[in-house]
């Protein structure tokens, strides 16, 4: 069993800087944990889930798309392959979801450009919130870093995986890590019941408007909880005009927003703060079930924690549930 | 990838966030969990923050006026310019002939500098900014009353309050932050009662809503406040122990009985008793309040009922209590702090006292510094369009499309002789202007903002800026040396602060290395003081509270058979004063991209116009085309814009007539009609 105690792990994340830009989390000098480079603080695995979220490494917020200017096409220099260390097993769920996302139909080369021969590395064990623990992944990462409390286990999955661990040395038996496998089998998850049942209860349509016009009454707009969503994809476009160049960009987009579906007659599909509200939810819950066979929330908890008012998607499914079950 | 930790630069709310850049280029923002403001969230606008800043639109090179037309200039020119220009107007038509207007968007170390460059090297207190605009009622009616013109309390206190009465403020569109907090505090059972004509989201969590007349809140206040005096409902042992003026005050509001105050306000008596009795009866209560309030011919007036009502029932001084002016700007707390205003220097000291003036003089290398109070800015402009003003320095403003009647306002700039604009795009006003001055945006620049609970926060330089533009400090500093005052050298931004805190009481323990993460909040009077979440709790800052008996004025321009309809202008969520950074943020322009007056369906069934339909909406002072969106939010007989549109300024029709003592505009209540275009 290879494991690295807390006090190297920045050591041992620089160490693959020369080959890889490591993303990873780390403490900043005001108490928050982000996705960082390991030489911008001490690394910071445990706490749980990121305030960001971690596919924003692959789509961010803001991102170039073409630039073309006196001299023709001018396309972004390509950087090294990245190894992005901090996804949670819900964090990796929710990769795998927009992986297939940005895959399928028209494969999305700015994300793939990339995502592609990205190492991704997961966090578990007591890792969590407060030294809570969360269950292993069971392998869909090339490798995990998995806490006892005391030394983080590593363990590889992928072939990349294994060259990144080959290069910590065995210093242990492999019991701790199998005790770590077994308590995980036994982790149950109330929030997942929970969305499982409102899920059912959207397909079935037993919710009526005025349910989802009252909770658009707290609704600022502020957009946060599809900002902050793993699984949300949406962009918006813009071409800026410079004296030598056109950039065309594209930065995240809400559908919380009335001129995300308002059409060019002004006519708008989402047309009421009731609507939109509905359509967060029912996506996430019953329209991407529908269409991709899954709910896709895989209860990271981001929109919770960043929604203003306490209106985030387990906390909606919550009230779903107690009101319509 | 780089993070800057750093402050909104939109609202007073004081949200801290980071700035994420690649390079030179801001790429997004993520919020703060562990900031006591922001806790993890950010409105729609903090979410964009960093959109505008690499705009192919920003100012790059320094403009000089020449045959007519802008053209680029060197630096050194361009402070030449402005010098020659400023010293040859003051040579002709006297020191007092210039106006400074400086800027709410700019840091606290930006407005001391402009403070002292128009005191202490152009010899003129005509200083002012947009505070003027917003909450120069407050600054006059609070200072009178408890003795400093800022919101008492903190934003936590939210979350301690039994009661929350919000009157004049739109918080869920304008502070959003604050809003939700209030949303949060009525979900957990804080009782909330809004006053507002308009049904803005608080209503719909409100246990109260009060859509009084616009203009009649002296008459509602008063009438809530002859409710509690009638009713035994006051806080006898605050009174004697902590006010003075009490008898005179409470002779004065008698005569509104609730059913008189029903008369002018359009409540029902009931309403307002029931309101003043849930005010009363709260353990602790606090009241926001915002342009609803202070925009007005009577807007210190209007605040002094405010304080009024909290003395009268003890709501002040304690946690979840306090009158809670929201401060618009990112930092219009702080350009009133610093003493961009007419008649203080900064921390509020006044320009009047010779004690103050010698202060500021030793400090300043010596020279006499002007004892006569200067100019308001909205007063310069009527000065500068009689022919009395003829040059104005103008620093982060765009007045042309945020300052009453446009047309006026145009004829004044027009006017002058010498107009310098510095701003980051060329605005409205800078098109007008003699020279452009290229600044710097908040995320290219250090620094520091003071928030709405007087919360001093650290500005951070995420990325370089643009072209040859450059800080509004160093651009003052290069007036400065250009006009040939050799005391205006700074390092940094720290060592202006250290400058500020020297001279400040109320700043004198602020420091750059004690701000991060949360600031401090003033008063911090010494480099141990832990800065003041709570003010006025044994004593009030001018000693006794002091009852300040009001008497009701109706608004200086009511509807009438050629005008039937109240126009009430304001902001929008989306969008921020002239437009200038979220018209040029994706996002936002996308959501709103087109001017509009809010109508009330019936009012447009009686007119012929339909929603989404071109209508003409004229004033006395001028008329212009906006797109109609019908909408109950308005009651019939009013009509709301925004004023974010160029193309349809809002600015065109309102009054620019002024409160007496504050000499804020009227911009809540203007006489328009409006008819179907074409």
């Amino acid at each position: 069993m290879k494991t690295v105690i807390p006090d190297r792990l920045q050591e041992f994340f620089i160490g693959f800087t020369d080959e890889f830009e490591v993303k990873v989390p780390v403490l900043t000098t005001e108490g928050e944990r982000v996705f960082a480079s390991p030489f911008d603080g001490p690394p910071a695995l445990s706490g749980g889930a990121l305030a960001a979220k971690p596919t924003a490494v692959f789509f961010p917020q803001q991102d170039g798309v073409i630039s073309i200017g006196s001299e023709g096409l001018l396309h972004a220099s390509s950087a090294k392959p990245l190894f992005v260390a901090g996804f949670t097993p819900r964090d990796l769920l929710c990769l795998r979801f927009i992986d297939r996302f940005f895959a399928e139909g028209y494969r999305d080369d700015i994300y793939f450009s990339r995502r592609k021969g990205a190492l991704i590395a997961a966090v578990s064990g007591f890792s969590g919130a407060s030294g809570g623990f969360v269950p292993l992944s069971g392998g869909a990462c090339d490798l995990e870093f998995v806490f006892d409390g005391a030394v983080w286990i590593v363990v590889p999955y992928s072939e990349p995986g294994k060259r990144i661990a080959a290069r910590i040395p065995d210093d242990a038996a492999d019991d701790a890590l199998a005790a770590l496998l077994e308590k995980s089998g036994g982790c149950v998850d109330e929030d997942a019941a929970i969305i499982q049942a409102a899920s059912k209860l959207l397909l079935n349509e037993m919710v009526p408007d005025r349910f989802w016009d009252s909770v658009a009454e707290s609704c600022i707009q502020c957009t946060g909880c599809n900002l902050v969503c793993p699984t949300c994809t949406c962009f918006g476009v813009q071409d800026w005009r410079y004296p030598d160049r056109v950039e065309r960009s594209r930065m995240w987009d809400s559908c919380q927003l009335e001129g995300f579906m308002r059409e060019a007659s002004g006519h708008n599909p989402l047309g009421t703060e009731g609507l939109r509200t509905r359509r967060r939810i029912h996506h996430k819950l019953a329209a991407d079930r529908t269409k991709w066979g899954e709910i896709s929330c895989f209860l990271c908890g981001r929109c919770d924690a960043a929604c203003p008012t306490g209106i985030g998607i387990v906390a909606v499914s919550r009230m779903i549930v107690e009101r319509f079950s | 990838m780089k993070r800057t930790f750093t402050v909104c630069p939109y609202c007073g709310t004081g949200c801290m966030f980071y700035l994420l850049s690649d390079g030179n280029r801001l790429v997004g923002v993520e919020p703060s969990r562990n900031h006591p403001v922001s806790r993890g969230g950010l409105c729609v606008k903090g979410w964009n923050a960093f959109s505008f800043v690499g705009h192919p639109d920003r100012l790059t090179v320094p403009l000089v006026r020449k045959d007519g037309e802008l053209v680029p200039v060197s630096w050194d020119e361009a402070l030449a310019r402005v010098v020659s220009g400023l010293r040859s107007v003051q040579g002709r038509y006297g020191k007092d002939s210039i106006m400074f207007a400086s800027s709410a968007k700019a840091t606290n170390e930006e407005n001391f500098l402009l403070m002292k460059l128009a005191r202490r090297v152009f010899g003129t207190n005509n200083i002012d900014h947009c505070a003027r605009l917003c909450h120069s009622s407050t600054v006059v009616g609070l200072a009178e009353t408890f003795g400093s013109g800022a919101m008492t309390n903190s934003i936590d206190c939210i979350d301690k309050a039994d009661l929350i009465f919000v009157i004049g403020s739109n918080t869920t569109e304008q502070h959003p932050l604050i809003g939700t907090r209030i949303i949060n505090a009525a979900k957990r059972g804080a009782k909330l009662i809004v006053a507002d004509n308009r049904v803005i989201r608080l209503a719909r969590h409100a246990d109260s809503h009060l859509r009084h007349k616009n203009g009649s809140d002296v008459a509602l206040l008063s009438g809530m406040m002859q409710v509690i005096i009638s009713e035994g409902l006051e806080n006898r042992a605050f009174i004697d122990s902590r006010t003075e003026g009490y008898h005179e005050f409470a002779e004065s509001v008698r005569e509104w009985t609730p059913e008189r105050a029903a008369s002018f306000t359009g409540l029902s008596a009931a309403e307002i008793s029931d309101a003043a009795r849930q005010y009363a009866a709260a353990g602790s209560a606090m009241i926001f309040y915002s342009m609803g309030i202070t925009q007005h011919t009577h807007g210190v007036d209007n605040v002094r009922c405010i304080a009024n009502l909290a003395m009268l029932t003890g709501n002040v001084g304690r946690e979840g209590t306090g009158v809670n002016p929201l401060r618009g700007q990112n930092n219009v707390q702080g350009g009133c702090d610093m003493g961009a205003l007419p008649d203080l220097y900064s921390g509020y000291q006044k320009v009047a006292d010779p004690s103050v003036r010698l202060k500021f003089e030793k400090a300043w290398g010596g020279a006499l510094l002007p004892a006569t109070p200067g100019l308001p800015l909205t007063l310069a402009m009527n000065a500068a369009a009689r022919g009395d003003l003829k040059g104005m320095f103008i620093m982060g403003e765009n007045p042309l499309i945020s300052d009453p009647d446009q047309a006026h306002v145009l004829a004044a700039l027009q006017s002058l002789e010498l107009l310098v604009v510095q701003d980051i795009f060329l605005t409205e006003t800078a098109q007008l202007a003699d020279v452009v001055l290229p600044a710097a945006c908040f995320a290219e620049k250090d620094g520091s903002f003071t928030n709405t609970e007087r919360r001093i926060q650290l500005l951070k330089k995420a990325v370089e800026p643009p072209g040859e533009a450059k800080a509004d400090w160093e651009i003052i500093c290069g007036v400065a040396a250009a006009a040939g005052f050799y005391g205006m050298k700074y390092e940094n931004t720290s060592g202006i602060m250290a400058e500020i805190a020297s001279l400040t009481p109320i700043y004198a323990g602020v420091s750059h290395r004690r701000l991060p993460l949360a600031g401090l909040q003033w008063p911090c009077t010494d480099a141990d003081h832990p800065g003041t979440p709570i003010l006025h709790r044994e004593r009030f800052s001018r000693g006794l509270g002091k009852f300040v008996p009001v008497t009701y004025r109706p608004p200086a321009e009511t509807p009438d058979d050629a005008y039937p309809f109240v126009l009430t202008t304001g902001r929008t969520y989306f969008h921020w004063h002239t437009g200038s950074m979220t018209r040029r943020t994706h996002l936002l322009d996308r959501e709103e991209n087109r001017a509009f007056v809010e109508m009330n369906p019936d009012d447009a069934t009686k007119l012929g116009i339909k929603g989404g339909e071109r209508a003409v909406v004229s004033s006395r002072r001028g008329e212009i085309t906006v797109f109609t969106k019908l909408t109950d939010v308005v009651p019939p007989g009013v009509l709301f814009m925004p004023f974010h549109f160029a193309e349809g300024a809002a600015n065109a029709l309102t009054n620019n007539e002024l409160d007496p003592e504050s000499h804020i505009p009227e911009f809540k209540v203007s006489a328009v009609r409006v008819r179907r275009a074409g």
